[in-house]
């Protein structure tokens, strides 16, 4: 390797050894071991395999990032959150990933509503959590739920129709346009990444005999 | 001999120019690469004609054959997907521990904030991203590990990937990160992962598997050169002993 800089690399990515290169992937050793996980006990993955599935992730990180930070675009909003995720996976085709990211967000916001209380109670100067948003740049979003201090989950009015498992709105804002958690699956075209890169026959996974 | 129920016009149509005969069919007199490479062919890429009504008695009962075994793969591997959104479901439910993730979030944030329209990311982001990168990584391992078994090897590769990728629709933006030529490597029962399909073009990519032929009797020639049929392939023998045409052809290959 050329470049023998390794501040900013951990052990699993030497080969990676330039700054800007390593905050491209997630490390390789986390991707390894989530992969086992899928795996029988005995089987064993090449290096380039991890390697690919680095790349995997990274373009299946910025992939939905650009569907989500589009429709905040749209809808002039600065923030993406966690629901903005939720509808851009829906729209890409990653539909089977909502329902249980659902439920972990649900979850998550639960245990940071109590920590927010918590907090509020003892005083606290400063909320557990790393917020890099400021309530002063969230400025559409002054109607504050239960949750007073977070007020940047108003934000996500335009996609909380998908939260089933809220109670109680925990957020202003408008109120969601979809009833009754229907929301509509648009499947937008992903030739724009992919190329117009096509298939033989119909679709990949059916038994049809090639002619030649 | 020449087996005289096999009309060559029609084979020569059929073929296409490539080696794709079952074993018990196969023509001496058609051979021009060494024995060797000849079964390597045969164990790759097997085309069939679109059209069923071109095809003879002998191919249409390989066709079925072939037919039945990729339907009974592809229940079990509906099996083993339902079953992995099942696991995820329980998973996230068992979830207390929201600080702990598979994942570092300051490495994902940086990944969104890459693409420079992004400018502002919510807290709950980067988690709702450690999960949904944590259950990606899982369903295209266990995809791409499907591809590894169809093929009798326990390593993953790139090129098991590769195979999952062309597979499954929502991973089309995915196409770049893999090279064309790990998208060749594709069928099972191929002997060499690295040896390139005999007589198959580039892109070529058949949406089913043929099992091993096995033809009974003592002495066959063929039997040796077989791959080692797995655990679901073991119903191949019971049924090609009832087929008396099968036998016949064997007889004709012994001459």
């Amino acid at each position: 390797m050329p470049d023998s800089d390794n501040e900013s690399g951990g052990p699993s990515n030497a080969e990676f050894s330039s700054p800007r290169e390593q905050d491209r992937f997630l490390p390789i050793a986390n991707v390894s071991r989530i992969m086992k996980k899928a795996l029988p006990a005995n089987a064993k993955i090449s290096k380039d395999a991890k390697e690919t599935v680095q790349e995997c992730v990274s373009e299946f990180i910025s992939f939905i990032t650009g569907e989500a930070s589009d429709k905040c675009q749209r809808e002039k909003r600065k923030t993406i959150n966690g629901d903005d995720l939720l509808w851009a996976m829906t729209t890409l085709g990653f539909e089977d990933y909502v329902e249980p990211l659902k439920l972990y967000l649900h979850k998550f916001r639960e245990l940071e509503g109590e920590k927010a209380a918590t907090t509020s109670a003892s005083s606290g100067p400063q909320p557990p959590l790393h917020r890099e948003t400021t309530p002063s740049s969230s400025t559409h979003n002054g109607a504050g739920g239960p949750v007073g201090g977070y007020g940047m989950y108003g934000g996500a009015g335009g996609g909380s129709g998908m939260i089933m498992m809220m109670g109680q709105p925990m957020y202003g804002g408008s109120p969601p346009a979809a009833s009754s958690g229907s929301y509509p699956h648009h499947q937008m075209a992903m030739g724009g990444k992919g190329g117009a890169y096509g298939y033989g026959g119909g679709s990949s996974s059916s038994p049809s005999g090639l002619g030649r | 001999m020449e087996p005289s129920s096999q009309p060559q016009p029609a084979m020569g149509v059929a073929a296409g120019g490539s080696q794709v005969y079952p074993a018990s069919a196969y023509p001496p007199a058609a051979t021009v690469a060494p024995p060797a490479v000849a079964s390597a062919g045969l164990q790759s890429v097997q085309p069939f004609p679109a059209n069923p009504a071109h095809m003879s008695a002998q191919h249409q009962i390989v066709y079925q054959q072939a037919q039945q075994f990729h339907q009974q793969l592809q229940q079990q591997q509906q099996q083993q997907l339902q079953q992995f959104w099942v696991e995820r479901m329980t998973e996230i439910e068992a979830t207390a521990d929201f600080r702990n993730h598979n994942l570092p979030l300051a490495r994902i944030k940086k990944i969104m904030k890459a693409d420079e329209d992004v400018r502002m990311i919510s807290a709950e982001a980067p988690v709702v991203f450690a999960k949904a990168c944590e259950i990606f990584i899982l369903e295209l391992t266990l995809r791409s590990w499907m591809h590894t078994e169809e093929n009798k090897r326990r390593t993953l590769q790139k090129n098991d990937i590769a195979a999952a990728i062309t597979r499954t629709d929502i991973y089309d933006f995915l196409v770049d990160i893999v090279p064309r030529d790990e998208m060749k490597d594709d069928g099972i029962g191929l002997p060499r992962p690295g040896l390139p399909p005999m007589g198959a073009p580039a892109d070529a990519y058949p949406y089913y598997y043929m099992p091993q032929q096995q033809v009974p009797g003592p002495g066959m020639v063929y039997g040796a050169q077989q791959g080692h049929p797995v655990t679901y392939l073991w119903q191949d023998p019971q049924e090609q002993q009832e087929q008396a045409p099968e036998e016949q052809q064997s007889l004709h290959e012994r001459d």
